[in-house]
């Protein structure tokens, strides 16, 4: 039986299409990949389904009856729960008020948070989701915050559950985790759509894989006959991947360091966020740092780029062209109502150069070097897909020939074509003798690029590795690797 | 840029457009209501605004305050600093340039001039920085601070002006010398006969100008629209957010003194208690009705000139504050119609 049925969905935004004549089901209690590039249409395809846009032709099936939905409430009235890729979670309410919001149960006007309570722990326990219903939002991190957007579908008796990249903000450990919640959820006979850009994840948990390109339906496989190889050609279309670009052996001294970091804390509210940290970076060299989310990598980077200035140690910075692509780059990379051009300046010293002309010519500059799809080269930033954004962020930051470059998360939510151009761009930049400081929680990405690599535990890099990542190739040796790194984020130590 | 202004440009003017038909729908229904003929009234109006000379100065000379302080907040805005302090600060600064034309009246009016916008600029910028202060130490809103200001400045000019300044058994200051007067639109053109409009206005009409270019093509209005729209992104870009904030506030405060040349050299030659005649809220909407675009600002401040001196025109067919209400309609159908042309053009 088919939990949903897409039948002929187009929706087109002016010129755009979006979607063009989607069709496929979801077998009912299964877990079912949806698989694409930025812009192939995923979302918007989620979003019709979830009652957010109305296709312009076509229909949806739900368990076999046909619905249209004007609005997401029509869709959580069927049952339908969607977890967004941006959380939607009110920071200084708590767990239990942020979950109860819009449905809450009342006896005589006023909130029964006993019966809630109760409910709540109940799913709590059952999905092991370990989470405190008396914190706040604020002072939780973010797998946490995740856990409560999962609480808040289960609470709204969701048996459809749509997860919009869900992993892309967890690490390895947590992403464990994550499955086997999504194994419970299966178990329990609910049905999951998951969209998701990592392959791997997509062979371990999916039942049977879409790939959508330019808006279509290109290819569907069942959990059988699924090939990482097959699945990726599919999604890039006839593309090669540019991922040919190799380290060189660069020739500097690199006994001076550029930056170096000795026994750094930095107190927060009463916590040492970081704790006796020791880090040198040096020319012509990648340093990759992983740790879980939250264990002082952003307060790190703040540090090293100069916005975090109350810490003990001793730092020692030999320069301060330092290029930062942050972490949040909505938040902290872009001014999103500004356009391209207006982005590109806006680490210029004098910013005198605005005309429209300097503008223009920058920009087609940085879409031809960087492959920047847009529609018009006027475009303003929000428009842009995730990816797209980011390739401009990196623009921006490689143009200003700094000495030392800051990438954190860098291809995070970014698609295959893209994380390959800009993985080639990070090592072209080490070649080229720059000093380079690589926050991630892709291992994958960290121990291909790496140089050197950390891994770091409440605030402390608690081991360092070198050697070891000559010997990558070697699949034995990677997976010993990666099970110590994995031990070492959770604060186990190894000899 | 070029694309975005053109296809916001549209969408402001296609929603302006819609939002002034649907004021005077609803204006036309409540004039019905209140058993008043509509075509009576409006063409009462708007034959007094537009009829004469007389009436068009007064609608200039009303509106010419309005494009002043609509211009400073506008500043303030792009900034996101929510600015609610203009009546006070605009009050401050009006009280100072009267006295400085009273007491240097021996200068020559080449040098007095400036003299007057400087020292009303500064003291009105500086009660503005009092609430930026406040805002990047403490982590005040300005929405709050800004509108308790309004009553200690109101109240401290008031001490001055009574226990100091003004004239014995009145609440205003002395009369500047006639020297000073700006001259009247009327000395140059007849048609303007009797109104009080004066050159202020084309100094109105240049401050626009010169607020457009600053918010739209410097480096400063370039990293003040960037702090407004995105404090975090900017503190990385290494913008100076708080020198911005502050520089915001002291220059869009310090324009709204302006006002007090309008009022004092342009029309009755002193500063006298309560002419602004909240005049600092109007400008809030007058400003966020152009978008916070000085060049809006112009046509916004016009519209609520003709809706004040129609009212007066207006008065003995129904009641002036209707024009109140009328501009609330409009304030109200901008900001709904708004979010259904944003939708629409995307």
């Amino acid at each position: 039986m088919n939990a949903i049925e897409f039948k002929y969905i187009t929706k087109r935004f002016g010129d755009l299409t979006a979607n063009y004549n989607v069709s496929f089901a979801v077998r009912k209690n299964s877990v079912h990949c949806l698989i694409g590039e930025n812009g192939a249409g995923k979302s918007t395809l989620m979003k019709i389904l979830f009652g957010i846009y109305k296709p312009d032709s076509g229909i949806i099936k739900i368990n076999n009856v046909e619905k249209s939905f004007d609005s997401p409430l029509d869709a959580i009235k069927s049952n339908i729960g969607m977890l967004h890729q941006h959380f939607m979670l009110i920071e200084d309410f708590t767990i239990l008020e942020n979950v109860i919001l819009g449905s809450e149960v009342t006896i005589k006007y006023k909130i029964d948070f006993e019966w809630s309570e109760k409910t709540l722990n109940n799913f709590n326990d059952k999905y092991n989701l370990g989470l405190n219903l008396e914190q706040k939002i604020s002072e939780i991190s973010i797998s946490e915050q995740q856990k409560v957007e999962i609480l808040k579908l289960l609470y709204r008796n969701s048996e459809i559950l749509i997860f919009d990249e869900p992993t892309a903000v967890l690490s390895p450990v947590e992403v464990k985790e994550f499955y086997k919640i999504i194994e419970k959820f299966k178990d329990e006979g609910k049905t999951i759509i998951l969209i998701t850009h990592k392959l791997h994840e997509v062979k371990e948990i999916a039942d049977r894989v879409t790939v959508l390109r330019r808006g279509e339906v290109v290819y569907e496989t069942e959990k059988e006959n699924l090939d990482i190889n097959i699945l990726s050609r599919k999604i890039v279309g006839d593309v090669i991947l540019k991922n040919d670009i190799s380290k060189e052996t660069v020739m500097i001294n690199q006994e001076d360091s550029v930056i170096k970091l000795s026994n750094i804390t930095l107190r927060k509210n009463g916590h040492d966020i970081l704790n006796k940290l020791n880090l040198s970076l040096h020319n012509g060299e990648i340093y990759g740092v992983c740790g879980v989310e939250g264990n002082g990598q952003s307060e790190l980077v703040d540090l090293i780029f100069g916005l975090e200035k109350k810490f003990s140690g001793y730092l020692e910075k030999n320069t301060n062209k330092i290029s930062l692509v942050p972490d949040d780059r909505l938040k902290k990379g872009m001014i999103k109502e500004f356009t391209i051009g207006e982005n590109l300046i806006l680490k210029d010293k004098n910013k005198l150069n605005i005309t429209k002309k300097y503008l223009t010519g920058l920009t087609d500059e940085v879409i031809n070097n960087f492959d920047v799809r847009v529609p018009e080269n006027s475009v303003i930033m929000k428009l842009l897909s995730g990816g797209n954004q980011q390739k401009v962020i990196f623009a921006r930051e490689i143009e200003l020939n700094n000495d030392v470059l800051i990438f954190s998360h860098p291809t995070r939510g970014v698609d295959i074509n893209a994380t390959a151009f800009i993985h080639s761009k990070i090592i072209e930049q080490r070649n080229a003798g720059k000093a380079v400081l690589l926050i991630s929680s892709d291992l994958d990405e960290l121990l291909s690029l790496s140089d050197k690599f950390g891994v770091i535990y409440k605030g402390t890099l608690v081991k360092e590795f070198s050697s070891e990542l000559e010997n990558i190739q070697n699949e034995t040796m990677k997976n010993k690797l990666l099970e110590k790194i994995g031990k070492l984020m959770i604060g186990i130590s190894v000899e | 840029m070029e694309f975005l202004l053109n296809k916001k440009l549209k969408a402001n003017i296609v929603s302006i457009s819609i939002s002034v038909v649907l004021t005077f729908l609803i204006t036309i229904i409540l004039l019905l209501i209140l058993g008043k003929n509509p075509v009576v009234v409006l063409g009462t109006m708007f034959g007094e605004v537009f009829g004469s000379g007389y009436g068009l100065g007064q609608t200039l000379f009303k509106a010419t305050p309005l494009i002043i302080c609509g211009c400073g907040l506008a500043i303030c805005f792009h900034a996101s600093i929510f600015n609610i302090g203009a009546e006070g600060q605009l009050n401050a600064g009006s009280f100072v340039i009267s006295l400085v034309a009273f007491y240097f009246s021996g200068l020559p009016f080449i040098l007095l001039f400036p003299l007057c916008l400087l020292s009303g600029f500064i003291v009105s910028g500086v009660f503005g920085l009092i609430p930026a202060i406040i805002k990047i130490k403490k982590g005040v809103s300005e929405v709050i601070s800004t509108i308790m200001l309004n009553f200690i400045i109101l109240a401290l000019v008031n001490y001055l002006l009574i226990d100091f300044f003004a004239v014995k058994s009145t609440v205003r200051t002395e009369k500047i010398s006639e020297s000073f007067m700006i001259p009247k639109f009327s000395e140059y053109f007849q048609m303007f006969q009797g109104s009080s409009l004066n050159l202020t206005f084309v100094f109105a009409l240049l401050l626009a100008l010169f607020t457009y270019y600053l918010i739209y093509k410097t480096s400063f209005g370039y990293k003040l629209r960037a702090v407004g729209f995105n404090e975090t992104a900017s503190k990385y870009m290494g913008i100076k957010n708080n020198k911005i904030i502050l520089l915001a506030f002291f220059i869009g405060s310090g324009i709204t003194s302006f006002v007090g040349i309008n009022f004092i050299m342009g029309y009755k030659g002193y500063y006298e208690l309560g002419f602004s005649n909240n005049l600092g809220f109007t400008a809030i909407a007058v400003a966020l009705l152009a978008k916070n675009n000085p060049i809006g600002v112009i046509f916004s401040a016009l519209l609520f000139g003709i809706l004040d001196y129609g009212g007066l025109a207006v008065n003995n067919i129904v009641p002036k504050e209707i024009m109140f209400v009328i501009q609330g309609i409009v304030i109200l159908s901008i900001l709904s119609v708004d979010k259904l042309v944003e939708k629409y053009y995307g």
